[in-house]
């Protein structure tokens, strides 16, 4: 303990010096926070979106490059009726719409037909999900998230109520028939926003019937180069198998590659992929840092040495050991590399939050990384003070007490 | 009982073949406890050897050195520390005090490496400062304080853990006269009460305090008279300077 004393005395002695030694491990520490944060917060977050689109169905995509047909809505839906691995099939429309009602908001606007029920957690919570009727007659009908109407009329009892839709520079006034289930907390952030007290940072999406975005697109029920379907339970290889051979014997595209399905296991091997790469770079880097970083720690440490000669050899003077002196500078080096790891934490952190900001995923703090800054920077800093702890402790007393 | 320091036909020699150097060359001396001894001698004379042979900092080439009846001559590097710890306060012409600790805590530092329990460790701290005078100054550092009074805080140092011996280097090479004054009194009256002082130094006037004058040249010791006009106090020391 008192060894521990005087080294925090000594670290406070010679302040900038201290802070300049702990540098590189304060940037080798803030980089294995930044990616084991960053890389967490995207597992999950990208993790999660990629769960929703297995249970949100599988894509299917005409690939433009390779053919230039397309299907109609009924085509799609008859494809979805070939699958009986699927509940069904729907076109799949998206368009960046701007809505107004008592605020104004942007929004993604996925058009769809009545299929679109099946997909992920959508648990109606108020009025129902259009029909086959509507979703084939572009009636100006949709479903919101609870948390979207929060935004958009500054409540959830938003059912019937009619909000002005932009699209394409055209506007129409489309009716609420539905609504589905928000996060509680995606809830009170949507009340935040539509106070003004805070800024979105991401789009909500909301359905509408696909023909509805088709004209105004001004091809109505045609043009369709992307479909979704939406398969039962552990049968999603199944389905993509066979939506793709029915699709492409429909379009008469055998053999030409033109049909691709995006499904979660692909996608899922090409996130892992980038981020095991950044993973590896960030830690190389990162190992570069601490190497560097303890490097100099060793360094500072033994000109501290040479320079507190004379304290080493009152010290031995009045009775100290060899242990006692080489306890005093390993826990000095030990006690920088520590206290240059929490800087370096707190430092990876802000960044995280930072970055997150941009991003759109939580930071996340766990313990078993603080436990690893706290194991990685003590252990540099003594592996690293063996050496200049190891000179103090030899000292011959009477040069030691002679030096000047 | 055996005498408290029993230097027995010890040699000293540095660069041993050519060119070699002979600091130490057969000296016999003892010194009882109590005594008030003063070793005397130019620069080169081997008073330094000598001295750090008496503090355990060094080993002798040849011959043995009995310390409160242990052989400490052939010691390793630890079991010297431990020696230096229990039996001698060092009192330096330096004063060799840590800068970054404060008065108390350099007072403080024998009595950490020999383990005293934190509470016991400060009140032996503060006792030994009130009694060299510095009660109140016991949070300043050193660079705060006067020369004599850095010497007063190495002296209650010295004497916190009440050690045998008190090995005083030259312990007013760096004062004024004034604060020598002090330190000389403090030395006496540390004797007074019973401890075994042995001051090493070059000045005949600081010497002829001590009850005992031991004489050393060329490594060798030359005399060894008792001082019959040894003085309780300071008098003749100021005379002498003057």
């Amino acid at each position: 303990m008192e060894y521990v004393k005087s080294a925090f005395a000594s670290i406070k002695e010679n302040r900038g010096r201290s802070f300049l030694t702990m540098l590189g491990i304060i940037i080798g520490i803030a980089s294995v926070i930044t990616i084991l944060a960053i890389g967490n917060g995207m597992k999950s977050t990208v993790g999660g979106e990629l769960n929703d689109m297995q249970t949100g169905g599988i894509t299917i995509v005409l690939n433009g490059k390779k053919t230039d047909k397309h299907l109609t809505g009924a085509e799609v839906r008859e494809i979805g009726e070939k699958i009986p691995e699927a509940y069904g099939a729907s076109p799949s429309v998206t368009g960046f719409v701007d809505l107004s009602a008592r605020h104004k908001i942007s929004a993604n606007a996925s058009g769809g037909n009545e299929n679109v029920i099946y997909s992920q957690n959508k648990e109606v919570v108020a009025g129902r999900f259009f029909n086959t009727e509507e979703a084939e007659s572009g009636s100006a009908v949709a479903v919101l998230p609870q948390a979207c109407a929060a935004m958009l009329f500054g409540s959830t009892r938003a059912v019937g109520k009619i909000f002005e839709m932009t699209v394409n520079g055209k506007s129409m006034e489309i009716t609420v028939v539905g609504l589905i289930k928000s996060e509680e907390k995606e809830i009170e952030q949507a009340y935040r926003i539509a106070n003004g007290t805070e800024v979105s940072s991401s789009y909500p999406t909301i359905y509408v019937p696909y023909t509805l975005l088709t004209q105004s697109f001004g091809s109505p029920g045609e043009n369709i180069t992307s479909f979704k379907i939406f398969p039962h339970p552990n049968e999603q290889d199944a389905a993509s198998l066979r939506t793709r051979r029915v699709t492409e014997s429909l379009l008469g595209l055998r053999g030409q590659d033109a049909v691709t399905v995006q499904s979660y296991a692909s996608m899922l091997e090409t996130f892992n992929k980038i981020l095991n790469v950044v993973t590896l770079v960030v830690a190389f880097v990162a190992a570069i840092s601490l190497l560097v970083g303890g490097i100099g720690v060793m360094n500072i440490m033994t000109v501290s040495v040479t320079e507190r000669t004379r304290e080493i050899g009152i010290r031995k003077s009045l009775g100290a050991r060899t242990s006692s002196i080489l306890l005093q500078f390993l826990i000095e080096s030990a006690l920088i590399t520590l206290i240059g790891g929490f800087i370096g934490m707190i430092a990876g952190y802000s960044l995280t939050f930072i970055v997150s900001k941009f991003m759109s995923f939580p930071p996340k703090i766990r313990l078993e990384d603080v436990a690893l800054v706290v194991a990685i920077s003590s252990s540099i800093g003594l592996f690293f003070g063996i050496y200049p702890a190891l000179r103090a402790a030899k000292m011959n007393p009477i040069e030691a007490l002679r030096y000047e | 009982m055996g005498k408290l320091v029993d230097v027995i036909d010890v040699s000293k020699i540095y660069n041993p073949g050519e060119n070699e150097v002979r600091a130490l060359d057969h000296v016999n001396l003892s010194i009882d406890t109590g005594e008030f001894v003063a070793i005397i001698g130019q620069s080169g004379s081997g008073k330094s050897t000598l001295m750090n042979m008496l503090g355990c900092l060094d080993t002798p080439t040849s011959g043995t050195y009995m310390l409160h009846g242990m052989d400490v001559s052939h010691m390793t590097d630890n079991e010297q520390s431990d020696v230096r710890n229990r039996e001698i306060g060092f009192i330096f012409q330096g004063f060799n005090l840590i800068q970054s600790l404060t008065a108390q805590e350099n007072v403080e530092l024998p009595l950490i490496y020999r383990g005293v329990p934190k509470k016991e460790r400060q009140e032996l701290a503060v006792t030994a400062l009130q009694r060299v005078g510095l009660g109140k100054r016991m949070d300043h550092r050193p660079t705060e304080m006067s020369g004599g009074q850095q010497q007063r805080v190495a002296i209650a140092r010295a004497i916190a853990q009440a050690p045998p011996i008190l090995l005083a280097d030259e312990p007013t090479g760096n004062l004024d006269s004034g604060s020598s004054r002090e330190i000389i009194e403090i030395i006496k009256n540390l004797h007074k009460e019973g401890r075994t002082v042995i001051l090493i130094t070059h000045d005949p006037g600081i010497a002829k305090q001590a009850k005992r004058i031991v004489t050393i040249s060329d490594g060798r010791i030359q005399s060894d008279i008792i001082n019959p006009d040894a003085d309780v106090s300071g008098e003749a020391y100021e005379k002498n300077r003057e």
